[in-house]
Protein backbone atom coordinates (compact mmCIF):
# COMPACT_ATOMS: atom_id res chain seq x y z
CA UNK A 1 0.00 0.00 0.00
CA UNK A 2 3.16 2.32 0.90
CA UNK A 3 4.71 1.70 -1.87
CA UNK A 4 1.78 2.44 -4.09
CA UNK A 5 1.55 6.03 -2.49
CA UNK A 6 5.35 6.32 -2.93
CA UNK A 7 4.85 5.29 -7.16
CA UNK A 8 2.03 7.63 -7.27
CA UNK A 9 3.89 10.11 -5.81
CA UNK A 10 6.74 10.02 -8.27
CA UNK A 11 4.24 9.92 -11.18
CA UNK A 12 2.61 12.76 -9.92
CA UNK A 13 5.93 14.86 -9.86
CA UNK A 14 7.20 13.52 -13.22
CA UNK A 15 3.87 14.90 -14.78
CA UNK A 16 4.90 18.33 -12.91
CA UNK A 17 8.41 18.24 -14.41
CA UNK A 18 7.02 17.42 -18.07
CA UNK A 19 4.28 19.83 -17.63
CA UNK A 20 6.88 23.00 -16.28
CA UNK A 21 9.47 21.93 -19.40
CA UNK A 22 6.03 22.08 -21.45
CA UNK A 23 5.16 25.50 -19.94
CA UNK A 24 8.88 26.75 -20.48
CA UNK A 25 9.82 25.56 -24.22
CA UNK A 26 6.33 27.21 -25.18
CA UNK A 27 6.52 30.29 -23.68
CA UNK A 28 10.69 31.00 -24.43
CA UNK A 29 10.60 29.37 -27.76
CA UNK A 30 10.44 32.76 -29.80
CA UNK A 31 12.61 33.91 -27.34
CA UNK A 32 15.88 32.16 -28.31
CA UNK A 33 19.03 34.63 -28.97
CA UNK A 34 19.24 36.49 -32.15
CA UNK A 35 22.52 35.05 -32.28
CA UNK A 36 21.61 31.67 -33.29
CA UNK A 37 18.47 32.96 -35.51
CA UNK A 38 19.29 33.19 -39.74
CA UNK A 39 18.99 36.43 -41.55
CA UNK A 40 16.56 37.65 -43.80
CA UNK A 41 18.31 40.14 -45.15
CA UNK A 42 21.86 41.45 -45.23
CA UNK A 43 22.01 44.84 -46.28
CA UNK A 44 24.01 48.17 -45.30
CA UNK A 45 23.24 50.69 -42.52
CA UNK A 46 22.78 53.66 -45.15
CA UNK A 47 20.82 51.94 -47.82
CA UNK A 48 18.18 50.64 -45.38
CA UNK A 49 17.71 54.11 -43.80
CA UNK A 50 17.52 55.68 -47.18
CA UNK A 51 14.58 53.02 -48.23
CA UNK A 52 12.86 54.31 -44.82
CA UNK A 53 13.33 57.89 -45.77
CA UNK A 54 12.77 57.21 -49.36
CA UNK A 55 9.59 55.01 -48.47
CA UNK A 56 8.10 54.40 -44.90
CA UNK A 57 5.22 52.19 -46.39
CA UNK A 58 7.43 49.82 -48.75
CA UNK A 59 10.18 49.65 -46.41
CA UNK A 60 7.84 48.74 -43.65
CA UNK A 61 6.30 45.84 -45.78
CA UNK A 62 9.89 45.05 -46.33
CA UNK A 63 11.83 45.14 -43.48
CA UNK A 64 9.28 44.96 -40.31
CA UNK A 65 9.39 42.17 -38.12
CA UNK A 66 12.56 41.07 -39.70
CA UNK A 67 15.89 39.01 -38.99
CA UNK A 68 18.72 41.94 -40.39
CA UNK A 69 22.23 42.10 -40.62
CA UNK A 70 23.55 45.45 -40.38
CA UNK A 71 27.06 46.64 -41.67
CA UNK A 72 28.02 50.72 -40.99
CA UNK A 73 30.16 52.49 -39.09
CA UNK A 74 29.53 52.92 -35.57
CA UNK A 75 28.68 57.06 -35.33
CA UNK A 76 27.58 57.21 -31.36
CA UNK A 77 27.45 54.67 -28.48
CA UNK A 78 24.94 55.08 -25.78
CA UNK A 79 24.23 53.58 -22.76
CA UNK A 80 20.69 54.34 -21.13
CA UNK A 81 20.90 52.43 -18.06
CA UNK A 82 21.35 48.60 -18.23
CA UNK A 83 20.98 49.04 -22.20
CA UNK A 84 23.55 49.58 -24.98
CA UNK A 85 22.63 51.18 -28.27
CA UNK A 86 24.91 51.86 -30.68
CA UNK A 87 24.52 53.89 -33.72
CA UNK A 88 25.43 53.12 -37.14
CA UNK A 89 25.56 56.15 -39.10
CA UNK A 90 27.95 57.83 -42.49
CA UNK A 91 29.24 61.85 -41.73
CA UNK A 92 27.11 63.47 -44.00
CA UNK A 93 23.95 61.05 -43.61
CA UNK A 94 20.87 62.47 -42.09
CA UNK A 95 19.89 59.61 -40.45
CA UNK A 96 21.40 56.12 -39.91
CA UNK A 97 20.52 52.98 -37.91
CA UNK A 98 20.08 52.55 -33.98
CA UNK A 99 20.40 49.18 -32.69
CA UNK A 100 19.89 48.20 -29.09
CA UNK A 101 21.32 45.79 -27.17
CA UNK A 102 19.87 43.43 -24.13
CA UNK A 103 21.79 44.24 -21.23
CA UNK A 104 24.89 42.18 -20.80
CA UNK A 105 24.73 40.83 -24.43
CA UNK A 106 27.65 42.75 -26.17
CA UNK A 107 31.09 42.73 -25.49
CA UNK A 108 31.93 46.08 -25.31
CA UNK A 109 35.49 46.24 -26.30
CA UNK A 110 34.75 44.92 -30.11
CA UNK A 111 32.29 48.57 -30.03
CA UNK A 112 34.21 51.33 -31.01
CA UNK A 113 33.21 54.72 -32.33
CA UNK A 114 34.62 54.36 -36.20
CA UNK A 115 34.66 50.91 -36.18
CA UNK A 116 33.23 49.31 -39.20
CA UNK A 117 30.81 46.58 -38.18
CA UNK A 118 28.15 43.79 -38.56
CA UNK A 119 25.02 43.59 -36.21
CA UNK A 120 22.29 41.63 -36.11
CA UNK A 121 18.76 42.27 -35.28
CA UNK A 122 14.79 42.42 -35.46
CA UNK A 123 13.59 45.67 -37.22
CA UNK A 124 10.80 47.39 -35.39
CA UNK A 125 10.71 50.20 -37.95
CA UNK A 126 11.60 53.87 -38.33
CA UNK A 127 11.13 56.61 -35.85
CA UNK A 128 13.67 59.01 -36.65
CA UNK A 129 16.04 56.35 -37.26
CA UNK A 130 15.65 52.67 -38.40
CA UNK A 131 15.35 50.96 -35.07
CA UNK A 132 16.57 47.21 -34.84
CA UNK A 133 15.82 45.63 -31.49
CA UNK A 134 17.62 42.60 -30.04
CA UNK A 135 20.84 42.85 -31.88
CA UNK A 136 24.01 40.74 -31.61
CA UNK A 137 27.31 41.03 -33.11
CA UNK A 138 28.45 39.59 -36.03
CA UNK A 139 31.78 37.92 -36.45
CA UNK B 1 28.96 63.15 -28.05
CA UNK B 2 25.58 63.41 -27.30
CA UNK B 3 24.89 66.57 -27.65
CA UNK B 4 26.65 67.00 -31.01
CA UNK B 5 24.03 64.26 -32.09
CA UNK B 6 21.48 65.79 -30.32
CA UNK B 7 22.31 69.22 -32.19
CA UNK B 8 22.12 67.24 -35.29
CA UNK B 9 19.02 65.96 -34.29
CA UNK B 10 17.62 69.26 -34.27
CA UNK B 11 19.01 71.18 -37.03
CA UNK B 12 18.47 67.99 -38.75
CA UNK B 13 14.97 67.07 -38.57
CA UNK B 14 12.93 69.45 -36.33
CA UNK B 15 14.23 72.72 -38.07
CA UNK B 16 14.01 73.92 -34.21
CA UNK B 17 14.04 78.00 -34.31
CA UNK B 18 13.43 78.46 -30.88
CA UNK B 19 15.11 77.62 -27.77
CA UNK B 20 12.26 76.25 -26.37
CA UNK B 21 11.64 73.14 -27.53
CA UNK B 22 13.28 70.55 -25.07
CA UNK B 23 13.62 66.87 -27.00
CA UNK B 24 13.84 63.13 -25.49
CA UNK B 25 14.84 60.51 -27.42
CA UNK B 26 14.83 57.15 -24.46
CA UNK B 27 11.90 57.87 -23.44
CA UNK B 28 9.96 55.07 -21.07
CA UNK B 29 6.44 54.19 -21.87
CA UNK B 30 4.92 51.20 -20.21
CA UNK B 31 1.89 49.23 -19.31
CA UNK B 32 0.26 47.28 -17.18
CA UNK B 33 -3.07 45.26 -17.43
CA UNK B 34 -4.46 43.67 -13.97
CA UNK B 35 -6.70 40.39 -14.15
CA UNK B 36 -6.99 38.26 -11.04
CA UNK B 37 -5.73 35.76 -14.20
CA UNK B 38 -2.41 37.35 -15.32
CA UNK B 39 -0.78 40.41 -14.97
CA UNK B 40 0.87 41.47 -18.05
CA UNK B 41 3.44 44.39 -18.28
CA UNK B 42 4.98 45.60 -21.50
CA UNK B 43 7.94 48.42 -21.86
CA UNK B 44 9.02 50.64 -24.35
CA UNK B 45 12.55 52.74 -23.65
CA UNK B 46 13.23 54.22 -26.90
CA UNK B 47 10.16 56.82 -27.11
CA UNK B 48 10.63 60.10 -29.23
CA UNK B 49 9.45 62.98 -27.84
CA UNK B 50 9.19 66.68 -28.26
CA UNK B 51 8.57 69.41 -25.74
CA UNK B 52 7.95 73.01 -26.78
CA UNK B 53 7.59 74.77 -23.13
CA UNK B 54 6.92 78.32 -24.50
CA UNK B 55 3.88 76.70 -26.21
CA UNK B 56 3.06 74.14 -24.23
CA UNK B 57 3.11 71.61 -27.52
CA UNK B 58 3.83 67.67 -26.43
CA UNK B 59 4.01 64.76 -29.35
CA UNK B 60 4.90 61.65 -28.43
CA UNK B 61 6.04 58.87 -30.93
CA UNK B 62 6.96 55.60 -30.67
CA UNK B 63 7.06 51.86 -32.19
CA UNK B 64 4.83 49.06 -31.29
CA UNK B 65 7.81 46.43 -31.84
CA UNK B 66 9.69 48.33 -29.64
CA UNK B 67 7.49 47.04 -26.38
CA UNK B 68 8.66 44.37 -24.50
CA UNK B 69 7.11 41.53 -22.73
CA UNK B 70 8.51 39.26 -20.15
CA UNK B 71 6.67 36.57 -21.88
CA UNK B 72 7.89 36.43 -25.71
CA UNK B 73 5.01 34.35 -26.40
CA UNK B 74 2.62 37.73 -24.87
CA UNK B 75 5.00 39.60 -27.32
CA UNK B 76 4.37 37.70 -30.25
CA UNK B 77 0.30 38.01 -29.66
CA UNK B 78 -0.03 41.58 -28.58
CA UNK B 79 2.03 41.92 -32.00
CA UNK B 80 0.12 40.01 -34.24
CA UNK B 81 -3.20 39.99 -32.87
CA UNK B 82 -3.82 43.12 -30.54
CA UNK B 83 -2.15 45.48 -32.16
CA UNK B 84 -1.47 44.44 -35.70
CA UNK B 85 2.17 45.95 -35.32
CA UNK B 86 2.75 45.00 -39.28
CA UNK B 87 -0.19 46.83 -40.53
CA UNK B 88 0.18 49.97 -37.84
CA UNK B 89 4.02 50.26 -36.62
CA UNK B 90 3.84 53.12 -35.13
CA UNK B 91 1.63 55.22 -32.15
CA UNK B 92 1.86 58.63 -31.56
CA UNK B 93 0.11 61.46 -29.05
CA UNK B 94 -0.01 64.99 -30.18
CA UNK B 95 -1.54 67.79 -27.56
CA UNK B 96 -0.61 70.59 -25.36
CA UNK B 97 0.04 70.77 -21.83
CA UNK B 98 -2.78 73.10 -20.88
CA UNK B 99 -1.07 76.24 -19.06
CA UNK B 100 2.51 76.26 -19.75
CA UNK B 101 2.56 79.90 -18.53
CA UNK B 102 2.52 78.41 -15.14
CA UNK B 103 5.88 76.10 -16.38
CA UNK B 104 9.30 78.23 -15.54
CA UNK B 105 11.84 76.26 -17.50
CA UNK B 106 14.51 78.21 -15.61
CA UNK B 107 13.61 77.40 -12.32
CA UNK B 108 13.88 73.79 -10.68
CA UNK B 109 10.85 72.41 -9.06
CA UNK B 110 8.14 70.17 -9.62
CA UNK B 111 4.99 72.04 -11.44
CA UNK B 112 1.77 69.92 -12.01
CA UNK B 113 0.26 69.79 -15.36
CA UNK B 114 -2.52 68.40 -17.33
CA UNK B 115 -2.44 67.28 -20.84
CA UNK B 116 -4.84 67.26 -23.59
CA UNK B 117 -4.50 65.76 -26.74
CA UNK B 118 -5.04 62.92 -29.69
CA UNK B 119 -4.00 59.25 -29.01
CA UNK B 120 -3.15 57.73 -32.16
CA UNK B 121 -3.03 53.45 -31.93
CA UNK B 122 -4.20 50.67 -33.81
CA UNK B 123 -4.77 53.40 -37.00
CA UNK B 124 -7.63 55.04 -34.52
CA UNK B 125 -6.80 58.45 -33.02
CA UNK B 126 -9.07 59.49 -30.19
CA UNK B 127 -9.07 62.28 -27.09
CA UNK B 128 -7.03 61.93 -24.31
CA UNK B 129 -6.67 64.19 -21.24
CA UNK B 130 -4.83 63.05 -18.05
CA UNK B 131 -2.76 64.92 -15.69
CA UNK B 132 1.10 64.30 -14.58
CA UNK B 133 3.67 66.19 -13.52
CA UNK B 134 7.00 68.17 -14.91
CA UNK B 135 10.19 68.22 -12.87
CA UNK B 136 12.68 70.85 -13.91
CA UNK B 137 16.02 70.44 -12.21
CA UNK B 138 19.26 72.04 -14.02
CA UNK B 139 17.81 72.50 -17.34
CA UNK B 140 16.37 69.19 -18.05
CA UNK B 141 12.65 68.34 -17.82
CA UNK B 142 10.94 64.79 -16.63
CA UNK B 143 7.55 64.66 -17.16
CA UNK B 144 5.84 61.54 -15.39
CA UNK B 145 1.87 60.73 -16.16
CA UNK B 146 -0.74 58.20 -16.37
CA UNK B 147 -3.56 57.54 -18.42
CA UNK B 148 -6.09 54.72 -19.13
CA UNK B 149 -7.16 53.08 -22.29
CA UNK B 150 -9.53 50.58 -23.15
CA UNK B 151 -8.36 48.03 -25.78
CA UNK B 152 -12.30 48.42 -26.96
CA UNK B 153 -11.74 52.20 -27.74
CA UNK B 154 -9.04 51.44 -30.45
CA UNK B 155 -10.76 48.47 -32.18
CA UNK B 156 -8.86 46.12 -30.49
CA UNK B 157 -10.71 42.43 -30.42
CA UNK B 158 -10.13 40.46 -27.53
CA UNK B 159 -10.97 36.82 -28.20
CA UNK B 160 -13.85 35.86 -25.88
CA UNK B 161 -11.06 33.00 -24.86
CA UNK B 162 -8.85 35.14 -23.15
CA UNK B 163 -11.44 38.08 -22.31
CA UNK B 164 -10.64 37.97 -18.34
CA UNK B 165 -6.57 37.84 -18.70
CA UNK B 166 -6.72 41.09 -20.61
CA UNK B 167 -7.94 44.51 -18.73
CA UNK B 168 -11.08 45.97 -19.71
CA UNK B 169 -8.65 49.29 -19.31
CA UNK B 170 -5.17 49.26 -19.34
CA UNK B 171 -2.84 51.75 -17.33
CA UNK B 172 -0.13 53.75 -19.39
CA UNK B 173 2.83 55.02 -17.93
CA UNK B 174 4.81 57.53 -19.26
CA UNK B 175 8.45 58.88 -17.75
CA UNK B 176 10.58 60.59 -19.86
CA UNK B 177 13.28 63.07 -19.78
CA UNK B 178 13.71 66.18 -22.21
CA UNK B 179 16.96 67.97 -22.37
CA UNK B 180 17.42 71.30 -24.57
CA UNK B 181 19.21 70.26 -27.90
CA UNK B 182 22.49 72.23 -27.95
Amino acid sequence: MQRKAIIILILFIAAGIVALAVWKWTFKKSDISMASKKADVEIEAGILTQAFESNEEDANAKYLGKVIVVSGVISVISEEGQDISVYLKKDGDLSGVMCTFSPGTVDTNRIKVGNTVKIKGICDGYLMDVKLNKCSLEK
Amino acid sequence: MKKIFLAFLSIGLFQIAGAQKFIAKNGHIWFYSYTPIEVIEAHNRQVVSILDAATGDLQFNLLVKSFEFKIALMQEHFNENYMESDQYPKSSFKGKIMDPDKIDVEKDGVYPASVSGDLMLHGITKTVTTTGTLEIKGGSITAKAKFTVSPKDYNIEIPSLVENNIAKSIDIHVDVTYTLPQ
